[in-house]
């Protein structure tokens, strides 16, 4: 097998830091999408009424339950006979954004759970409407404790955005797929791809390491 | 003749997705079978003393983990033939499944093997009982039990993951779905019936894992037997 030609490598940088840009902003677009959709899909499902909770659990079993492949064709190839055409950017951000929100919503109702229920009653006895309980007691409190969560589930997006490169949308995958396809160069273009995420990952564990510590509220912090 | 409603469209697509079905369960369950026997050896490695064998499970550990499966296939399909051997696309993707499970299974092992107080098998030890008999009746049930869910979980997200095979040309489930598409011009159905495929088989993994790990004691019904048990069994 050929040694690594770094000189090689060195040429795909620029290439792959504009994929990587693209990877970072489907990755953004879908998780702030998907917290928003999970953030939603939670407090509809905590302060609404019963038939909500059934939707909350139909949307987050079936979108759990299905690959995010087959979910990002339905949109993609399946939608436009539907009447709605979308670029390969906006098919796999929505997509990515309503996948993800299915698992925000379990971290959210994960932590909503954590908090003592005695706080919640307390509250409650002391007047404060369940909007209030949630606004002041369980937010604060559930947000902090979702940090690291929210942080891995981050990771778990970006390992999913590569499917983005099936529909064409040239991020990352696509672009190292490209790069092998023109160049016959097999072993530096795989490498730095599998580089870029892995550093990628890092990152993201990282940011959500320093952004939980900033959080964290006293008690919650292990000594 | 009448353009075949739905129902009959449906009707006709089940045998071939049914073929897809298949494979995609026979993937999962090579993938899942062997990657909890690597995995176990995994640990056992990352486990060593030796130092370059514990930082070489960690690395591999790492890098299945930390890099997305899809990367994983490519690289383990693209890169043998570049080097001259000639890797079957259903073979470089049990491959690559087999090895991305077995990084998560090890994972899952370790939270498992943790969980065990290490006051039971000094207590068994010093009761003298044999080391393999420690394992087989006091560790083994309880990582089992531990673990099983973790487990179960792991076996859903392979048969989702087991989807990515199809873009090097794997007949699964998604690719057979892809090639109706081709033949029916009908993506929205044709999708949407692999959809639902798929989530039936993962809803039946899940109430089997369910099912067999209330069975095995723990959860609930465990909990209600352990509670009956110390209460003698009166009311």
């Amino acid at each position: 097998m050929n040694a690594i030609d770094m000189g090689v490598l060195l040429g795909l940088l620029p290439d792959f830091g504009t994929a990587a840009l693209r990877t970072l902003a489907l990755l953004a677009a879908a998780v702030a999408g998907g917290l928003l959709i999970g953030f939603i899909a939670n407090l509809a499902r905590e302060l609404g009424p019963p038939l909500f909770a059934r939707l909350y659990w139909v949307y987050t079993a079936v979108w759990r339950g299905v690959p995010f492949l087959v979910h990002l064709f339905i949109v993609y190839f399946g939608l436009p006979s539907a009447g709605l055409a979308l670029s390969p950017f906006q098919a796999a951000a929505l997509t990515l954004a309503v996948y993800s929100g299915a698992y925000f919503a379990e971290i959210f109702r994960a932590c909503w759970r954590a908090i003592p229920a005695g706080q919640i009653e307390a509250a409650r006895a002391a007047g404060l409407s369940r909007r209030q309980v949630f606004a002041v007691i369980q937010c604060p409190q559930a947000l902090r404790a979702a940090v690291p969560l929210i942080a891995n589930q981050a990771i778990l997006v970006l390992k999913e955005s590569a499917l983005a490169s099936v529909i064409t949308y040239p991020e990352l995958t696509m672009t190292a797929g490209r790069i092998v396809a023109v160049q016959f160069t097999y072993v530096e273009p795989y490498l730095l791809l599998a580089l870029c995420y892995w550093l990628l990952a890092a990152a993201i564990a990282r940011a959500g390491r320093l952004l939980a510590r900033r959080t964290a509220i006293d008690a919650m912090v292990k000594k | 003749m009448n353009a075949p409603t739905l129902l009959e469209r449906l009707a006709g697509y089940l045998p071939l997705l049914a073929h897809g079905a298949a494979t995609t369960l026979l993937v999962s369950l090579v993938a899942i079978a062997a990657g909890f026997v690597l995995g176990a050896a995994l640990l056992g490695l990352s486990r060593s003393r030796a130092r370059l064998a514990a930082g070489a499970a960690a690395a591999y550990v790492s890098f299945f983990r930390g890099t997305p499966l899809l990367v994983q296939l490519l690289m383990l399909f693209y890169l043998p033939s570049a080097m001259g051997l000639e890797l079957p696309p259903l073979a470089a993707a049990m491959l690559a499944m087999t090895l991305n499970s077995a990084a998560f299974q090890c994972e899952i092992l370790r939270a498992g093997l943790a969980s065990i107080p290490a006051g039971q098998i000094e207590a068994a030890a010093s009761f003298g009982i044999a080391r393999r008999q420690v394992f087989r009746h006091i560790e083994l049930p309880q990582i089992a039990r531990a673990v099983w869910p973790a487990v179960v979980s792991e076996a859903i997200d392979v048969v989702k993951n087991s989807a990515i095979v199809s873009v090097i040309a794997v007949a699964d489930l998604a690719r057979v779905g892809r090639q109706l598409v081709a033949s029916t011009y009908r993506p929205l159905e044709v999708f949407m019936a692999v959809g639902v495929v798929y989530l039936v088989m993962t809803a039946a993994i899940f109430a089997l894992g369910s099912w067999l790990g209330a069975r095995m004691g723990g959860g609930r019904a465990g909990a209600r037997r352990i509670v009956e048990q110390a209460a003698g069994g009166q009311p």
